[in-house]
Parts: C-alpha cells; structure tokens; sequence
C-alpha cells in the first residue's frame, strides 16, 4: 500500500518538474530572443542614423585617428545613447574612444569585418574585455569617389553593452528556479494528499477484506461515484453479499442438521431406554431359553448395548454442539483419579504414576470419559496387546499430561488427525462394540477441559494417545490433601503460585 | 429384601418392563402413568418408595416430587433422561434423594432402590450418638432434627444424613466416593457431582454465610470434613 502511494506521489511529482522545466527554458529562450532583438533594433537603428546622417555632416576627407576627436562626431554618439566607438581608418590609424577598446579590432569576428568591406551594415554578439556587447559596423553613407580603388572611408564599429541582458536573464533564472522549488515542493505535498485520496477506497477495501477474513462477513466498502473505483467497490461488495449468504445457508443447513441429529437422538432415548431394561432382564434369564433362542437372546443383548452407546454418544456430541456443557474445574490428584479409572475400565493394564501428588485443576467425570474411550479404543483396535497408561508432570511447569499407549497395529501417519473425527474407522471390519464417537467425544471433552488430545505412531509399532492437561494452580508445599488442619480452607490460596506443582 | 414402590411413567414399555424386573428381584410395584395419577396413588398407598419420570404429563415429576416431599419423607428416586448437573441440581432440589440415568439396566436399578430402602432401615435403628453439637447447631441425631438458637433447620434426608455422616467425626476427611457410599449406599459407579450439588444445598442451609463455609469445608483434592471444635468454645 505503502509502495503504491509513495510510486504515485512520485509521478505526479516528476509530470509537475518536467512541466516546470519545459515551462521555465521556453521562457528564458523567449525572453534572451526578445531583449535581444530589441537591443540589436535599437543599435541598428542609431548606427544607421549616425553613419548617414553625422558622420557624413561631420567628416571630412583625410581624417584619421588622431583627428577624429575633434571632429565632435564622438560626443555626438555618445548624446545618442551608451555607445562605444572603433574606428579603422586603414592606413590613417584606429580610433577608439575608450581605452578598453583597444586591440579589440582584432577579436571582432571575420563575417563582421567582410560584410563592412562589401559596403553593408553588419552586426555581431561579442564579449570585449569580458563584457558582453553587440558591436553594429559599417562605411558611412557618402560613397568614396569611384577611382579610389582601396576603400577611403573609415569603418565605424559601434559597440552596444549587452550586460543588462544578461543581468536581466541572469534575473530571470534565479525567479524560475525558486518558482520551480515553490512549484515541486507544492507539487510533493499536493502529490501525496492527492495519491491518499486516490487510494482511499482502496485502503477501505483491503481493510474490509481483512475484516472478512478475520470473519466479520457484515464488512462493506463504501461505495458511491462513477469511476472505476466505485465499479470495484461494488464488485466487493456483491462479492461479500454472495459470501455472507453462502455461509448464511451452509451455518444454517449445519445447524438443522445438528438440530435433526439432536432430536433424533433424543427421540431415541425412551426406545432405547425401554430395549436396555428390557435386555437386561431377558440377560438375567438367559440359561432358563432354550439353546438357538438363547443364542439370539445373547446377540440381542448385545446389540441393544451397542445401540445404547451408538444413542448415548450421539446425545453427548449434541450436547457439545450446542454448548450445553460446561466444566466444572476443582483441584484433584491426577494420579490417584486416573488410577482408579484405569482399575475400573481396564484392570489388565499396566500404569506408571508419580510417587507424589499431581494435583491439576479438572473434572474426574470429564477425565474417565475421556480416559475411558481412550482404553475403549484400545481395547478394541490392539485387543490383546499390552496397554500402558502413564501420568507425567511437565519438567518445565507447563501442565501434565497422561499418555495411553497400546502395542496395536497403528495407523497410518496421514491418517492420524483423521482419528478424532466423528464417524471415522479405521477399519471398518474391527469396530468392535464402538460407535466411531469416542475418540471425537474425547477430544471434545478435552477441549472443554482446557487440555489437548493428540495421537501419534508410537515407536517400534502402536499408537500412542497424549492428553495434555493445563498447568494451574497447585497445593502448596506440606498442604498435602489427606492433611487435616485449621488452614486447609474452601478455595484455593490466591497467593500460591499460578504454576503447576507436584508436592511431596 | 421386599417394600412397594409406585412406579410413575408415561412410556408403558418402560413401565412394563420396569415393573417386571422389579417384582423378579422381589418388590411389590405399583405404576401411576402420568404425574396427577401418580400422585394419587401415592396418597392412597404410601408405598415405601418413589421411582419418578421427570418428564411425565398432566403434572411434571419435578412437581410430583415437591408435593410428596410436602407430605412425607418417603425416598422419590428421580429417572432423568439426562445426566447433565442442571438435572441433578433441580431434582435434588425438588426434594429427590438420588437420580438414576435412561437408559438404566435392570440390576443397576434395582441396587439404587435397595440403597435408599436400606438407608430408610438404618435409621430406623440409629447407631452413633443421639445428639451431636457443631459450632452453634444442634443436631437431635434420633429424632432427625437441626436447630439453630432454638430454631429447628429443615433438611431433607439426605441433607441430613450427610451432615451426621460428617459431624460424628469432626476433622476427619470424607472422600466423595466414601460419602457416596454411606450415605447414598453405592460406590464409584455413581456420580460424585451428587455430593457436590448436595453438599452445597446443606450450606446454603446451615452455614451463616454459605460463600465463606465455616462448618463444612472442602478439602481441595481429597473431599470434605466438618471443622473440628475450636478449643476455647
């Protein structure tokens, strides 16, 4: 955005310089020409009148240098204007009426010298001592007598100072070059206000796609105007209007489906209900039914379990979709809760816990549902295999977390984030008595515990489930839980220290 | 063991297959299919226990059990079809001594109904101290009675039982799951949120200022105990 402004602030910066610049030459060029053309006008116009009318009133034939003084002719210029006379006199000498003039003869150019001797008034821009000027040269009107073969009339050249066009130039380049500061600085500014105001809707629009991104879907850019902008502007803006819509219809089509999934479920309940109490009385007479019925007794009780779980999973996850639940967090002994839940759910497992207290901030019904599916699943995918379930305090004070690792087949490394899903089998065939919940039911159950859950390839074959639980406040050194004293009070000490702890 | 339960469901499978195991496993079971109905016949019969649909119609179980626990202190065990603590919070406080979750198996049930005769039994023959003093309470363990400064507490069983249960050894921590089992009648397998929610209704009752519990404290990561006598008093 940044980069944008800043390249268009500097177009509009260079158009004004090379305006200026065009602007400030073709002046100073006009100016030169016409103070110029003026001067030479001017000169022309009084060499004219002095070589036709006084020097042929005044002179008289077989002047030379050192007489022409006298002759008054020099004043008389002189009364004309500023000017400054040489005269060559050929063989008769050079006059020249100021002492700086002296040897300039010489330097005047050879065009201006031809052009006096073929009898015209000529004219040449020259600097004499340093000094600019226009010297205007020629004979005096009064044709020579047509027998003097080498030309008796003096040459007149009359220079003209041109330093007040210079100065006056010189004047006018200082006036431009501040003009064309003034110009480019207001340029630069206007430049970048005027990139600010170009870019504006754009800006509004990248800010309105972040906010989109960021998921605010009411996000518009304000439209209005006719240019091309405008024209985007409402381009993006149908674009947010079908987006929004879009995902209006798709949340509210996700939301029916988990509002039919919900009822559904609850509609199932008193079936359910009815087939479980029911299941369990055919059980308990099961060796009274004669052999194939008891057979199809047996699978029926079976399978009203399997339908208990399939229904009571799908009530949790509804439950979890619609927020309804919500922990219930109080200080417990990480190891002696999973120890128990471990003996109740699978005796034959081995677990390794820590000698002391881990005391955690967390919910023991929540910790056995998800303990429990984890041993399910185990039990089911590596049936047989030995089952180790492990409590370990994070070194670093950064929570704990309880490992469940079994010797199974395993599962493939892309296919392990897939584990969590609802519904996902990994083997279809080996689902056993699951409802391809638990594990997503775990998973939510974890989150709503503020702890993660993630599975892994265990090394040398198997898989291995981590729940990480947050570090949270912890007892304090020798405030043992079995200890029994007046200090042992209802809530946790505020002042204890906010990380996780294990006490001996 | 035997004793007549009224049986109030609306879903006649359930109801039927219910009163089945029920009378296998020895009881006399009568059934009410809606909360009017059911409340009538407990009337009539005085039946020995409650089991209760909380979803019922013409009069919801919740209503049902306030009327009975109006009337009597015979045990209402709530059939919930959630096990969400809202439930647990809300039959507890309609007077309900304990809940069991749909689906339900039969032995499961039968267990709960033969804990909360048995807790009605044993205090028939109370065992212990008839009296109990704790901090400025006095509890007539016998004649089940709470007072404060002479002003009688009122405290449904359970209430009850789990104070006396407490305050017979003052100092000593109680487990949840221990309490589950004295006092409800059954281990693990129940649901020690019904402690928690129990024990919070007992201080909301006895307790001066039930934010800052001075009778019943909570011992964080074990359970809870009853404040051991301050010498001096």
């Amino acid at each position: 955005m940044g980069g944008l402004r800043r390249r268009l602030a500097i177009a509009l910066v260079a158009l004004v310089a090379i305006a200026v610049l065009g602007i400030g030459v073709g002046t100073y060029l006009f100016v030169d020409a016409r103070l110029r053309d003026a001067l030479l006008a001017d000169a022309t116009r009084q060499a004219q009148f002095n070589l036709s009318v006084l020097v042929p009133d005044r002179m008289a034939p077989g002047l030379t240098a050192d007489t022409f003084e006298a002759t008054g002719l020099p004043a008389a210029f002189r009364l004309r204007g500023d000017v400054e006379e040489v005269v060559d006199f050929g063989a008769g000498g050079v006059y020249v009426s100021t002492a700086r003039l002296g040897g300039a003869l010489a330097t005047f150019p050879d065009g201006l010298r031809s052009s006096v001797d073929a009898g015209r008034l000529g004219y040449a821009w020259a600097a004499i001592g340093g000094e600019p000027a226009l010297v205007v040269a020629g004979r005096p009107a009064t044709a020579p007598p047509a027998s003097a073969s080498p030309p008796t009339a003096p040459a007149f050249y009359f220079v003209f100072p041109a330093g007040s066009i210079d100065l006056a130039l010189g004047q006018l380049r200082v006036g431009l070059a501040v003009a064309a500061a003034v110009a480019l600085l207001l340029a630069l500014a206007t430049a970048g206000l005027v990139a600010r105001g170009i870019l504006r809707p754009v800006r509004a629009g990248s800010l309105a796609a972040a906010r989109i991104a960021g998921g605010d879907l009411s996000a518009r850019v304000a439209g209005g105007g006719s240019d091309e902008l405008a024209a985007w502007a409402a381009e993006f803006n149908r674009m947010a209007d079908s987006l929004a819509s879009t995902i209006g219809r798709l949340e509210a089509s996700e939301s029916q489906n988990r509002r039919f999934v919900a009822e559904v479920s609850h509609e199932l309940r008193t079936p359910v209900t009815a087939l479980v109490a029911e299941a369990s009385v055919i059980e308990a007479a099961l060796v009274d039914l004669p052999s194939d019925a008891r057979r199809a007794a047996e699978l029926l009780v079976a399978d009203v379990r399997r339908l208990r779980v399939l229904v009571d999973d799908l009530m949790e996850l509804s439950r979890f979709d619609a927020r309804a639940e919500q922990a219930n967090l109080e200080p417990l002994d990480l190891g002696r809760v999973v120890g128990s839940i471990v003996a109740a759910r699978l005796p034959g497992a081995a677990v390794s816990l820590p000698s002391h207290a881990v005391v955690v901030e967390s919910e023991a019904r929540r910790l056995d549902r998800i303990l429990g599916n984890l041993l399910d699943n185990a039990r089911t995918h590596a049936a047989g295999s030995p089952v180790e379930v492990a409590v370990a305090v994070d070194p670093r004070g950064a929570g704990a977390s309880v490992t469940v690792a079994d010797r199974g087949p395993g599962v493939a490394e892309d296919a392990l984030p897939q584990l969590f899903d609802r519904f996902y089998k990994v083997d279809p065939s080996r689902s056993g008595g699951s409802s391809g919940m638990g594990l997503a039911i775990a998973s939510e159950q974890a989150r709503l515990l503020g702890a993660t859950l993630t599975a892994a390839a265990r090394p040398g074959g198997g898989l291995v489930f981590t729940l990480r639980l947050p570090a949270t406040r912890s007892l304090r050194d020798g405030d043992d839980p079995v200890i029994d004293g007046p200090e042992a009070d209802d809530e946790p000490d505020p002042s204890s220290p906010a990380t996780l702890r294990s006490s001996e | 063991m035997d004793g007549r339960i009224l049986l109030v469901e609306d879903d006649s499978s359930i109801r039927e297959i219910t009163t089945l195991g029920l009378r296998a496993a020895g009881f006399e079971v009568l059934t009410a299919a809606d909360g009017l109905a059911g409340l009538e016949r407990f009337r009539a019969e005085m039946p020995d226990l409650v089991l209760l649909d909380v979803m019922l119609p013409r009069l919801d179980g919740l209503e049902v059990c306030r009327e009975i626990r109006r009337e009597s202190t015979t045990p209402v065990v709530m059939l919930t079809a959630r096990g969400d603590t809202i439930d647990i919070v809300v039959g507890l406080e309609a007077g309900a001594d304990d809940y069991v979750r749909k689906p339900f198996e039969m032995p499961e049930l039968v267990a709960r109904v033969r804990a909360a005769l048995r807790r009605r039994g044993r205090e028939a023959g109370s065992e212990g101290p008839a009296r109990l003093r704790l901090g400025s309470l006095e509890i007539d363990v016998a004649g089940r009675t709470v007072a404060r400064d002479g002003r009688d507490i009122p405290l449904t069983r359970t209430e009850f039982d789990l104070l006396v249960e407490l305050g017979q050894r003052p100092g000593q921590v109680f487990g949840r799951e221990v309490l589950l089992d004295r006092v409800w009648g059954y281990d693990y397998l129940g649901d020690s949120r019904l402690v928690d929610v129990a024990i919070g209704r007992l201080r909301a009752k006895i307790e001066r200022d039930p934010a800052a519990p001075a009778l019943v404290l909570t011992v964080r990561g074990a359970g809870y105990k009853v404040a051991r006598p301050a010498v001096a008093s």
